[in-house]
């Protein structure tokens, strides 16, 4: 797969990271975005029952989008580690709030909501996850 | 703009308690605000609607199938936890912005909905897996309190107080017992005591009940069924006993005796 053109010019900074690096930090503050540009990416959240794999990303796939689009200081939800080694790039967060602010208040409330309903599917996955013997 | 005249004016709907305002499966693409009340999202799982969530205030409903284009049936049900007013948006108010969108915005928004949609069936088919567990359970039991149902019922209707096992004791939900029996009994709620407290089968709850004056009896009771009242905004519950003191069952046996 090849990374779309429009993505890749916004991309400030490449990174090889190796096999199980940490790049997102469950809890930790920030509001980047990656692109995975090479290799997979596990995201995987904190439970009683130790750290629970939510999906696994591949090439062109997005890191940290939820609290990208929250526009508050929020702690990140789950962590992104890396599965295999993986080429990332980050993406330049002032050009993307440029064009998230230009949109209609309609458009916004709507991808938001979608936003929110992701992270509140995440986290009644955990519950039931936790709940399960 | 042309297409400025063609859309409609923004409609201030309202739903009473129970009321279905998507169906799942069904072709649409109007998107609603809610301006108050709750509403659940709903996806069926072998013909049992399954709750994955609870939207508020500012929340919007409808937006994946309109995300997903015009093609797509609705992927959720969702229906209302309490009276409720609701602002509807004709898609062709955000069409044109969203096919406008940069790129990028666009694919961050299609890779979401993907794994929304994605997450709600590990959701559904997590709940539908314990639920199944948990009922089958309860039928294999082999206390005498859990398969009796098939002795005599009686039929009356009186409010009952109950709460979620291991829930703060002050807490006080209220439902009607319609019948009962030595194993079980028939009780119906109002479908907003669900909102804050899980009301699936499985789900435990103390039950206190006067079956006469001066004669209270207590026991903890487990949903094995869960249907929609015959009143609107109420739910049924078919529930086992799984405990009662032995004075209780005393109490309730001269109970049930003709």
């Amino acid at each position: 797969m090849t990374i779309n053109p429009q993505v890749y010019s916004i991309v400030v900074n490449e990174e090889s990271l190796p096999d199980k690096s940490v790049i997102i930090k469950e809890g930790s503050g920030g509001d980047w975005i990656y692109v995975i540009l090479e290799g997979r990416v596990k995201i995987k959240k904190q439970t009683s029952k130790g750290l629970l794999t939510i999906e696994t990303l591949t090439e062109g796939d997005f890191i940290g989008v939820m609290e990208f689009l929250k526009q508050s200081k929020v702690p990140r939800l789950t962590s992104a580690i890396a599965d295999g080694p993986v080429l990332v790039g980050t993406l330049d967060t002032e050009q993307l709030k440029r064009d998230w602010e230009s949109q209609p208040l309609r458009l916004k409330k709507l991808i938001s909501s979608l936003m929110q309903n992701l992270e509140d599917a995440i986290k009644n996955f955990v519950d039931l996850a936790e709940a399960s013997k | 703009m042309k297409t400025e005249g063609k859309i409609p004016p923004v409609a201030r709907l309202q739903y009473v308690s129970g009321d279905l305002i998507i169906k799942e499966g069904d072709f649409g693409l109007s998107i609603y605000e809610i301006i108050s009340g709750k509403v659940g999202i709903f996806v069926d799982s072998s013909g049992t609607e399954i709750q994955v969530a609870t939207l508020g205030p500012g929340m919007i409903i409808g937006e994946m199938s309109f995300l997903a284009g015009t093609s797509s049936p609705r992927s959720a049900s969702a229906r209302a936890l309490e009276d409720c007013c609701l602002e509807a948006w004709h898609p062709n108010m955000i069409t044109t912005a969203y096919k406008q969108m940069p790129t990028i915005l666009g694919l961050i928004t299609g890779k979401s909905l993907k794994s929304l949609v994605r997450m709600n069936k590990m959701v559904s088919g997590f709940s539908s897996k314990k639920r199944r567990a948990e009922v089958e359970q309860i039928q294999e039991s082999s206390q005498p309190w859990s398969s009796k149902r098939s002795f005599y019922r009686k039929e009356f209707d009186k409010e009952c107080v109950y709460r979620p096992v291991n829930s703060p004791k002050n807490l006080k939900l209220f439902g009607r017992i319609k019948d009962i029996s030595r194993g079980g009994m028939q009780m119906v709620a109002k479908t907003s005591n669900s909102l804050d407290y899980s009301h699936v089968p499985g789900d435990e709850f103390l039950v206190s009940v006067y079956l006469k004056p001066g004669q209270q009896v207590n026991m903890t009771a487990k949903i094995v069924k869960l249907q929609k009242g015959e009143t609107s905004g109420t739910i049924s519950m078919g529930m086992t006993f799984t405990h009662m003191t032995q004075e209780d069952q005393k109490r309730l046996g001269f109970f049930l005796m003709p």
